[in-house]
This record gives structure tokens, C-alpha cells and sequence, in this order.
């Protein structure tokens, strides 16, 4: 079997901007891009507006040839072979995307009728996934009757009518509520357990250190960064934030940060927040000299979070 | 890492049916089939619209019963053939037009496909690109051929138009090719025009232009003769003859023979365009 789900070298994407009164420009939105994707791992794929992710996940998905380079699913190149790609893979794309006519449980199982299954096993998996993503009280209406959050769900419902072995989604979550993202995350987890490989774009990255296994970071169509959430956070440059509340906030609390160099510094109610770019060890000490000016009621130390890393690899890329 | 034998199912399903599906070798090709899936997603579509579908089954005996009838009593025909009445000679108008009209509304559901967000995700599902075009045309050829029944019946009944039942099965290859090669044409249109407006503008022209340089309404003959070149190289003019060929014996064989090869190039060309169109949707 294949430990390698997806593979892209070296792939470029340039659109040509047409217009009638200036010359044709090419605007390059996949820059020679090159990433692999483990068999039955979570995928982020992130970045910033117009990074390059949407039409990255649009090529592997067959739906927009590549300038240069090439990308294969499961060994099938999406260029030469894209009826087999489409025959391996299910994709959640950016927009709304549901048969507006049609009732949410016809919604589901009309897709599923695409991908080959038919009669009580159709049937079956509907209810499943109706009872999954709470519609089983709109399984009978239609879908153009629907608030915006719930057609977000019957196309979302739709990854799990199906054993595709790759799932592509783009920005999933869109006008989810918490406990239903919740709950998706779960259930992505649990097929990602079974084998399925999923590849998601986000930019809700709490969203992603709390799914992915593997990380990769864009911007211009290029790789910023790469890693499992460890391997991101060693590229924080020892960043930390430290929260303290005292029962009162010490008086020269500012003759005792001024040692240090503090990225954010706030205080409210009693309580301390500042980011710093030291080693531990400096942490540590400012923690326990401000301990003992005045009494701690609660201490919080944490390292770099993936959206401080994404804001700083973008912001130094930007620069 | 715990496995899944995702792919291998989806293949199986659709290589290896159960011993009962192999019993049924017809209904085996079409279940599981994109086919089957696109015509059955076309059906459920249009069936929320019951109006739509009568309109669509009927509108061509309205048109009949309303135009031919009042034309044939106002103004007189004459075809060159006593035996034949504006109304017989109007029937292969009216359904050549019906085919005309369901492949320009098929064409217009990209639109909607389009707004609804789902035409790009359909690009996904594991269909090639001549299979999406054909499964949407197919449901909609249905209709055609239920549509051309009900109404070369009715004219017979409430026109006494003849009845020619050894042609038949010519009048539906006539249908069945004329609503698909139009709709492959005008789906070439849809798929590079991304506006409604601008697509449904370029409808109405084709249908002004199309539809009345031909010979959907009167015969050619008495025409002037840049008309009639015109006509002649006109795609309907083709359909349409081959058509009244099929329903009252209008026509010579060879010149009939030659029009219905003309269409069917026509349609391999368009269905080829359309193809190209589909993969190029970036």
C-alpha cells in the first residue's frame, strides 16, 4: 500500500488577466509549490487571502490544470488521469455548493448516487449522516428554504456518505457553530483513524493545531513553513506570553519588566499579560522576581500558538 | 495505521454487480452508472417544477393548435402537394422547435448549477466531462421524444395530420439527435459566457436567426435566393426536413439522407466543442 497519498513537484499555476484595452498579464498563484501528504494523515494547508491555497486544493482536485509541474492522488497524475483522481477523492469547495431544489436527504443521496451506491446502503449512510450533523429534523426540506449554516452542513454531510479514501475541504467550518465544528472535528479525526487522508484549507488556525498533523504554511504561492505543530513552534524564536494576577499589581512592575524586551505589555484588574522573545530561563525569572513583589492568585505561561507563527512567518515574508 | 479499502469498494461497485444485478444485465449498466446519476439528478430537478414540465410536453400542440391553425385559415398554404395542409406540413416545425427550446432551458441550468455553487463540485464527482454533457442531455431527450409522441398523436387527432408508424422510429433518431446537437451547441455558449444576461441575449438571437431563416415555417422553394442558401446552410433546415420526412413523407430520400449525415456532424462538432468547453472551466 502506498504511504504516500499526494504528491506535488515543483507546481505552478499562473492566470493570464484578460482585458480588452491592456496587454494580457499573468498573475502566478502556485509558485512552484513541491509537498507530499501521508496515507490516513489531517493536511493543513494555510495562508494568507490569495496565498495560493484554493487554487493549489483546485488543481489536485482536477478542476484547473497546472502551469508547470505535476501532482498525483494515490499515484494517479490529475492532469493525465483526472477520472481516476475523481474517483478517489471528495471535495468540500470554498462556496455554498447544494442542489437548492432538491430536500437536504436528496441532496445527500444524489451525491452519493455519482459515486456508485445505490438502494438500502444509500439509505442507510443518509440516515447516518443526517443523525450526525443534526438535520434529521430538515431531512424533507429543501435545501433553498435553509439558513446559510445548515447548507454548509448537507455539503459538508456529503464527505461522509462516501469511502473516497481522500477528502479535500475548503474552509470547512464557514458559518458552522461551535458545537457542530466540534463535533465535524471529531468525526474528521475519526476517518482520518480509518485511513482516509484529509486535506483542509483554513484560516481559523485554531482549527488546524487542533487537527492537523501535518502543517504546511503558504504565501505568494510559495512554502513558508512545514511541520508537524512542534516542529512550527520551534520557529516562534523562544516567543512566550505570560498571564499573572496578583491581589494587587506591584508599583514598580515597570522598573521590573524594563530588563526585558516585552512584545505586548497590558494590565487589567490585577492582571498581567505581556509577550516576550527570552530564552526560559530569563522567563523564569521575571516570573519569580514579580512573585516575590506581590502575591500571585494565578499564573498562565504559554509558548508561540500557530497563529503567532503564522503572523510572523507572513509578516517577515511580507517585509 | 488502520486501513480502509475505500477505493478498491468504489471500483468494485461499479466492475463487479451482485449476482442479482447480473440478472438484470439492463438496469446493472445504468445503476451506479454517472449516466444513471446525472439523468436521475436532471428528473428530480425538473420534477419540482410540475409546470415547467407541462409546458415543456404540451407547449409545441399549443403552438400547433394556436399559429398553424390560425395561419393555414388566414393566409392559405400551398406545399406543392394537394394532400398536404399547413398543419402537417407546420407539424416538424413545431417539434424541431421544441427540441430548439428544451436544449436552450438545458443549457441555462449551468447558470443555476453556477449559482447554486454546486457545477464546481459536480466537476469532482467521478464522472469524465462527455459523461456530465450526456447525462444532462438525457433526461432532457426524454422528455423530447414523450413530447414529440403526445403531439403527433394529438395532430392526428385534432388535426387529422396522417399517421406514418414504419417512420417513427426515423422521427425519434430525428428527435433524440436534433435535442442533443443543440444543446451541445448551445452549451458551448453557456460554458464561456459566465453571464445570464449576456447568455440569454445570445439565445434570442439564435433563436430570431435560426429559427426563421429555415424551413421550421414555410417551404424554401418560393424564397429568394440568398434566403434559400441561407436556409439550406442553416443546421434547423436540416432537422426540420428530416423530421417532416419522418412524419408526412415530405421530401426525397437522398436529399434527406444528406441533411440528417449534415446533422449528425453537426453534433459530433458540437458535443466535441462543449467537451473542450467543460475542461477549461478555471
Amino acid at each position: 500500500m502506498l504511504d504516500v497519498a499526494i504528491r506535488v513537484d515543483n507546481l505552478v499555476k499562473s492566470f493570464e488577466r484578460r482585458s480588452l484595452w491592456a496587454a494580457r498579464a499573468a498573475v502566478t498563484a502556485v509558485d512552484g509549490l513541491s509537498f507530499t501528504v501521508s496515507r490516513g494523515s489531517i493536511f493543513g494547508l494555510l495562508g494568507p487571502n490569495g496565498a495560493g491555497k484554493t487554487t493549489t486544493l483546485r488543481i489536485l482536485t482536477t478542476l484547473v490544470r497546472p502551469t508547470s509541474g505535476c501532482a498525483s492522488i494515490l499515484d494517479y497524475d490529475v492532469v493525465r488521469q483526472p477520472d481516476a483522481v475523481r474517483r478517489r477523492i471528495v471535495v468540500v469547495i470554498q462556496e455554498h455548493a447544494a442542489e437548492l431544489f432538491l430536500s437536504v436527504r436528496e441532496n445527500l443521496i444524489t451525491f452519493a448516487r455519482f459515486h456508485g451506491y445505490a438502494g438500502a446502503e444509500i439509505r442507510d449512510r443518509a440516515d447516518r449522516a443526517l443523525e450526525q450533523f443534526g438535520l434529521a429534523a430538515e431531512s424533507t426540506r429543501k435545501v433553498q428554504d435553509l439558513s446559510g449554516g445548515f447548507r454548509r452542513r448537507v455539503q459538508v454531510a456529503k464527505v461522509f456518505m462516501v469511502d473516497t479514501p481522500i477528502v479535500f475541504l475548503d474552509e470547512f467550518s464557514t458559518g458552522m457553530d461551535p458545537i457542530l465544528k466540534r463535533s465535524v472535528m471529531e468525526l474528521l479525526r475519526q476517518e482520518a483513524a480509518r485511513g482516509r487522508t484529509i486535506v483542509l484549507t483554513t484560516q481559523v488556525l485554531s482549527e488546524a493545531e487542533a487537527l492537523c498533523d501535518d502543517i504546511l504554511i503558504i504565501d505568494k504561492g510559495r512554502q513558508l513553513a512545514r511541520g508537524d505543530l512542534n516542529t512550527l513552534k520551534l520557529l516562534s524564536e523562544r516567543f512566550y506570553e505570560v498571564t499573572m494576577t496578583f491581589d494587587r499589581v506591584p508599583a514598580d512592575l515597570d522598573a521590573c519588566l524594563a530588563g526585558y524586551r516585552p512584545v505586548r505589555r497590558d494590565v487589567s484588574h490585577n492582571t498581567l499579560h505581556v509577550a516576550l522573545k527570552e530564552d526560559e530561563t530569563r522567563v523564569l525569572a521575571l516570573v519569580s522576581a514579580l512573585a516575590a513583589r506581590a502575591r500571585v492568585l494565578r499564573i498562565e505561561i504559554n509558548g508561540a500558538s500557530l497563529e503567532d507563527i503564522f503572523i510572523a512567518l507572513t509578516q517577515k515574508e511580507n517585509s | 495505521m488502520s486501513t480502509t479499502s475505500t477505493t478498491e469498494d468504489a471500483d468494485d461497485r461499479r466492475n463487479n454487480p451482485t449476482p442479482s444485478r447480473r440478472d438484470l444485465r439492463v438496469l446493472s449498466v445504468l445503476r451506479g452508472s454517472p449516466l444513471a446519476a446525472i439523468m436521475a439528478r436532471e428528473g428530480k430537478i425538473r420534477a419540482t417544477n410540475l409546470t415547467f414540465i407541462f409546458w415543456d410536453l404540451f407547449y409545441p400542440l399549443g403552438y400547433l393548435l394556436v399559429f398553424g391553425v390560425g395561419i393555414n385559415a388566414s393566409l392559405g398554404f400551398s406545399s406543392g402537394d394537394a394532400s398536404i395542409g399547413y398543419n402537417a406540413f407546420f407539424l416538424a416545425g413545431v417539434l424541431a422547435m421544441a427540441s430548439f427550446g428544451i436544449a436552450s432551458n438545458t443549457s441555462w441550468s449551468f447558470f443555476l448549477d453556477r449559482d447554486n455553487g454546486i457545477f464546481y463540485e459536480m466537476l469532482t464527482y467521478p464522472m469524465s466531462r462527455s459523461e456530465y454533457l450526456l447525462g444532462k442531455v438525457l433526461f432532457n431527450v426524454l422528455v423530447g421524444v414523450l413530447q414529440t409522441a403526445i403531439t403527433v398523436l394529438l395532430a392526428w387527432a385534432l388535426l387529422g395530420v396522417g399517421l406514418h408508424p414504419w417512420r417513427w422510429p426515423l422521427l425519434a433518431a430525428a428527435m433524440i439527435v436534433g435535442t442533443s446537437g443543440w444543446f451541445f451547441f448551445y452549451a458551448v455558449f453557456a460554458l464561456r459566457i459566465r453571464r445570464n444576461d449576456a447568455f440569454n441575449t445570445v439565445t434570442s438571437i439564435f433563436y430570431f436567426v435560426f429559427l426563421f431563416a429555415s424551413s421550421m415555417f414555410y417551404p424554401l422553394e418560393p424564397l429568394p435566393r440568398a434566403f434559400r442558401a441561407a436556409a439550406y446552410s442553416n443546421p434547423i433546415t436540416w432537422q426540420v426536413d428530416v423530421v417532416r420526412y419522418a412524419t408526412i413523407g415530405l421530401g426525397h430520400g437522398g436529399g434527406i439522407a444528406l441533411e440528417a449525415g449534415a446533422f449528425l456532424l453537426f453534433t459530433a462538432a458540437a458535443f466535441a466543442m462543449a467537451v473542450h468547453a467543460l475542461h477549461n472551466q478555471e
